[in-house]
């Protein structure tokens, strides 16, 4: 009876452990033992199939001297930057003036958040036709009279990457308008009802007020938000295949291509691990301030 | 009585089973559009006739970056398959690293070598060894051309690429589109191809786009590519962002568009709709001095396997993709033509017809020569920058003098 009481209370003590145990080989096995090779073979001149001879940082320097390179670390900045500042800002308003005890909110909730029901296949395809000058938006306005009206930006490699922008913040707006939105419902009433009574007006009380309370969901949007435009490979594949020329190729695109279509194995890996460092530079911050606070709390 | 029955029965199932037991192949390819796989049952079902099973494993999408993915993961759980369709300089680069069979024995008894233009041994050979059976050709340095426009404007089939640019703006100011393509690298790098060669001579191109010669990619000659790719973008439409071949072709037939540059794979778009060449639309090269013809080959390796009957299949294979009897029937569905060169041009069509006789001339004046856009002239990370170079230069205002500097330094920085 006590040896029995005893395994059983060992077993519970066990189980978590065990449970997790097989997910937690599978994430060590598959992704953190898989970054460690791309970081392996970064450092060797592996080009068709992997070689395991090292050169030292040949492959980086040569990712460096890499003009596409160059064009799709810029890219990836205008694109993060804007695309982040928009979809949040796009996302705060949405949620802010559907709070505002509107009739038909679930309805109008579910048409905002509906393009992240979409894969990004599907919007770049979309707006790919949209975009497009001889079918889409300048056509439409052109045959409608206005003749003069150009919108020509997926044919312009300086302006190409804007339209990866607007496809980009057309999908991801509705999801921060939903986060932004549960935060704002989490509101205390009395605290807006208290400021009106100071006599505040509603767009104070919403720039001092309450989008500061909305701190957390504003930090889950940004972090959540950062990923998506990391990782955007399928939206510039569908939209530009990264053209026109290699105007709006990302890391992610360039990665895909110099290991998988170049023979060039060393230099994906190393702009695979450029790329690591990247996010590892936005996301290690973060939990790191996230820790500090739970450990305070 | 009833022993007789249960043998009779037993002799009629074990027919069948008779038939499958020599052995079976898995193939591992690329092509899964309703021709291709027609042209494929062709093989098939000459390989059945041998005794052997043919099993499809099919892994289609981006130009066979995915099959080749496939592949890798295959060789390295030491799973390969019996044999893989090879684009390019695969064949030989996967021969490096010792996985693939030699079908020396195979080639000598059977002419091989003799069969086949010398330009192509470079990529079904690596060394000594015969690594790979090609099953086709096609040529990538085509203009197709709606033969009705061509008439109406007064246009013969340009000689130069003077005439034919001449032709073009004539073409523009009536307002037809001269050009239809798409803004897609590869697109832009057919007509990069063609130009290199055809400006310049093919030893120019040998020298640029094979050996990649430093003098050769820095000089005035190259300049003179880029400018005439400049002239080229001044006749295709603005709206060629993000346009499909197929959908570009489908332009020229419908008398949108006067022409298009591509290879022989888009001659099916124009047959499917019942137009003829040289009635309904022109299919003629590239013009220049000396007509190049830039092939693209698609061909069968086999890897080292330890199972015998595979072993046997793999030689059954090799065998069926190299009858000529098997590359006719191939090609006429394919739409490309026969990479031996002893297979009768009866029952091809006209477009076909010209293109053996070009590749015959083009054997003989030194002008047979890889496709650099397909993965046939400099290995892919140096044909990528051409690619590269050239597709910016088309869809961008650079100058033809900043694209040649932009090529020697990609092209170094690759070395």
């Amino acid at each position: 009876m006590n040896a029995a009481k005893s395994f059983s209370s060992r077993l519970a003590g066990w189980l978590p452990r065990i449970v997790v145990a097989p997910s937690l080989l599978v994430v060590i096995v598959t992704v953190y033992l898989f970054i460690l090779w791309t970081g392996v073979i970064s450092f060797t001149s592996s080009k068709f199939v992997p070689v395991y001879d090292f050169v030292g940082l040949e492959q980086f320097v040569r990712l460096w001297a890499t003009p596409r390179w160059h064009t799709a670390v810029a890219n990836l900045f205008i694109f993060s930057a804007l695309f982040l500042v928009l979809s949040t800002g796009i996302g705060l308003l949405m949620a802010i003036l559907l709070d505002q005890n509107i009739r038909s909110e679930g309805l109008l909730r579910a048409v905002y958040l509906y393009p992240m029901a979409l894969s990004f296949i599907v919007t770049g395809t979309a707006w790919k036709w949209i975009m497009n000058p001889g079918l889409g938006i300048q056509k439409v306005v052109n045959e409608l009279g206005w003749t003069g009206f150009t919108f020509d930006w997926i044919t312009d490699p300086n302006m190409a990457i804007y339209t990866v922008v607007i496809a980009g913040v057309w999908q991801s707006s509705g999801f921060a308008m939903a986060i932004f939105l549960a935060g704002l419902r989490g509101i205390d009433n009395s605290v807006i009802k208290a400021a009106q009574i100071e006599g505040a007006s509603l767009p104070l009380i919403y720039r001092q007020i309450i989008i500061p309370m909305l701190r957390p969901a504003m930090l889950s949007v940004i972090v959540l938000l950062s990923y998506i435009a990391i990782k955007s490979f399928d939206l510039v594949l569908a939209l530009t295949n990264g053209g026109p020329g290699s105007a709006t190729e990302l890391p992610s695109t360039f990665m895909f291509s110099a290991t998988f279509r170049r023979n060039q194995m060393g230099v994906g890996a190393a702009s695979a691990i450029m790329m690591l460092m990247t996010v590892a530079a936005i996301i290690i911050p973060y939990l790191y301030s996230e820790l500090r606070e739970r450990n305070n709390g | 009585m009833s022993k007789f029955l249960a043998s009779l029965v037993a002799a009629t199932m074990l027919v069948p089973a008779a038939a499958r037991a020599e052995g079976t192949i898995e193939v591992l390819h690329h092509w899964v559009s309703q021709s291709e796989v027609d042209a494929l049952n062709v093989i098939r079902k000459d390989l059945e006739t041998k005794g052997f099973q043919w099993k499809d494993s099919a892994v289609g999408g981006m130009s066979g970056a995915n099959a080749q993915q496939a592949l890798r993961s295959r060789l390295t759980s030491g799973d390969p398959p019996g044999a893989m369709q090879f684009l390019g300089w695969e064949g030989p680069q996967w021969a490096e690293q010792g996985v693939v069979r030699d079908l020396n024995d195979l080639a000598k008894a059977g002419g091989w070598r003799e069969a086949l233009p010398p330009q192509l041994l470079a990529f079904v050979t690596s060394g000594d060894a015969f690594i790979a059976a090609p099953i086709n050709m096609h040529r990538q340095n085509w203009v197709w051309a709606n033969k009705k426009i061509f008439d109406e404007a007064g246009i013969a089939v340009p000689k130069t690429w003077a005439d034919l640019i001449a032709a073009g703006k004539k073409l523009k100011e009536k307002g037809v589109t001269p050009v239809a393509m798409g803004d897609e690298p590869w697109q832009i790098g057919i007509i990069f191809d063609a130009l290199l060669s055809d400006l310049n001579g093919p030893e120019f191109y040998k020298k640029a786009a094979i050996d990649l010669d430093p003098a050769a990619l820095n000089s005035p000659e190259m300049v003179k590519v880029f400018d005439a790719l400049r002239e080229v973008r001044g006749l295709v439409d603005d709206n060629f962002v993000g346009r499909d071949w197929a959908v570009a072709t489908g332009m020229v037939i419908n008398g949108e568009a006067a022409m298009q540059f591509m290879g022989d794979w888009a001659k099916g778009e124009f047959l499917a709709k019942g137009l003829k060449p040289n009635t309904d639309f022109y299919c003629f090269a590239t013009p220049a001095k000396v007509t190049s013809f830039q092939y693209v080959i698609d061909s069968f390796g086999m890897f080292t396997v330890k199972d015998e009957t595979v072993q046997k299949a793999q030689v059954a294979l090799a065998e069926t993709i190299m009858d000529p009897k098997v590359q006719k029937g191939f090609n006429l569905i394919k739409g490309s033509i026969p990479a031996r060169t002893d297979v009768s041009v009866d029952d091809f069509d006209d477009c076909a017809k010209l293109g053996f006789n070009e590749r015959a001339e083009a054997i003989e004046a030194g002008s047979m020569l890889g496709a650099m856009t397909h993965g046939f002239a400099a290995k892919p990370e140096f044909a990528s920058v051409f690619g590269d170079v050239a597709a910016q230069f088309f869809v961008g205002k650079m100058s033809s003098e900043d694209a040649v500097k932009m090529l020697v330094e990609g092209i170094d920085n690759a070395r």
